[in-house]
């Protein structure tokens, strides 16, 4: 193996030479000198390519982590089938809610314009209207199933995201954004479209009373909210 | 306009069971003249060919937003004193804020039921 030494000594034989060499030079001349140049940079790219080496080898090994664990996220898995698999799931949700929807309030609208000058017969339409809307109730049921599996989804793609930004030693970049993102997000803030909060953060209706200066008005409970905003709170915006 | 049940009512939401839940009370509540508008511009269009004693919109809906029209109503003068009911998911306090810095009558928090509907109306026209 060169050394440093070797690769001095070599330079000080290429000045001497041409310190030698200042005028007649000859074609064995220039070859000579091609040949001590040649001696200098073989022994100077031996001591390169050893750092290299270790350094392209240390970039493959980092390579070929990286590849493994790309291909342990599943990708492809998750593209082509359980990504749209939950899709599927989140329309029948939908479908189902939409249906059961339907369903209940054609019911009630059905006995609403019901005539109830015979007892008995309005008791019966009662009763077979009321089998509907327990049929119609099953919904929640398969929903619940569908609703489980796209949850099971989610947190399939969150441990392999977790584990590979984990190896990866992945740092978020901050400002990432496509234009359709950067576009929805400034028509939210825009105007104000902040959707559904959960219970912490929502406000109950008796306080969006008192913020819009009203005077409160004693209203019965509102159903459970999924978004676990409350009525009493608003009401409270309007004093 | 005073409170009156045959005057029009205008619900703006842009899910059909939504509107149908509130046709469904304020016929409940005894209103017989009520359209319905999918997004804030459907309904200021139909606000400009006819004369609504009342407006209940959401806020979230595309194109227009209930937040737009409201704006859009209460820069009109021949719609601006036209009441005007959110009912909206929109649940923060800045929604609200905004809502009655744009001039609403009236906020409801979704899901709201058939009193809290009454109670509301009737306070928006008991001012």
């Amino acid at each position: 193996m060169s050394t440093a030494t070797d690769t001095s000594q070599h330079f000080d034989n290429l000045i001497g030479f041409l310190k030698e060499k200042r005028e007649n030079v000859t074609f064995g001349d220039i070859i000579k000198l091609a040949e001590i140049a040649a001696q200098s940079l073989q022994s100077f790219f031996q001591t390169m390519d050893h750092t290299v080496y270790r350094e392209l080898n240390e970039i493959a090994g980092y390579i070929m982590t990286m590849k493994q664990e790309i291909g342990a996220l599943r990708a492809n898995d998750l593209k082509d089938s359980r990504i749209p698999s939950a899709g599927q799931e989140l329309d029948a949700i939908v479908k189902a809610t939409e249906g059961a929807t339907n369903t209940i309030m054609e019911t009630a609208e059905t006995l609403m314009a019901a005539d109830a000058s015979d007892p008995v017969a309005y008791k019966a339409l009662v009763d077979q209207h009321m089998l509907i809307l327990f049929e119609a109730c099953s919904f929640q049921d398969i929903t619940g199933q569908r609703i489980a599996k796209v949850v099971s989804t989610l947190q399939h793609i969150e441990e392999r995201v977790s584990r590979f930004a984990e190896v990866m030693q992945a740092k978020d970049l901050d400002g990432f954004m496509s234009d359709r993102e950067k576009a929805a997000n400034a028509r939210n803030e825009k105007l104000l479209l902040n959707g559904p909060q959960m219970a912490a953060e929502a406000i109950a209706q008796n306080d969006v009373d008192s913020l819009l200066g009203k005077p409160k008005v004693k209203a019965p409970p509102t159903a459970p909210a999924s978004t676990g905003s409350a009525q009493s709170d608003v009401d409270a915006m309007f004093p | 306009m005073a409170f009156d049940l045959s005057m029009p009512v205008l619900v703006v939401d842009d899910y059909n069971t939504m509107i149908r839940i509130i046709r469904n009370l304020l016929k409940q509540l005894g209103f017989v003249d009520i359209d319905d508008a999918a997004d804030g511009s459907a309904a200021l269009a139909k606000m400009k060919e006819k004369k609504y004693g009342l407006v209940i919109s959401d806020w979230n809906m595309e194109p227009m937003t209930g937040y737009e029209l409201l704006k859009e109503v209460r820069a009109d003068p021949g719609l601006q004193k036209t009441p005007f009911i959110m009912v909206t998911a929109e649940s923060k306090t800045e929604n609200v804020i905004a809502a009655k810095k744009a001039g609403v009558n009236n906020y409801i928090v979704k899901p709201f039921n058939a009193q809290t509907l009454k109670t509301k109306i009737e306070a928006v026209f008991a001012e």
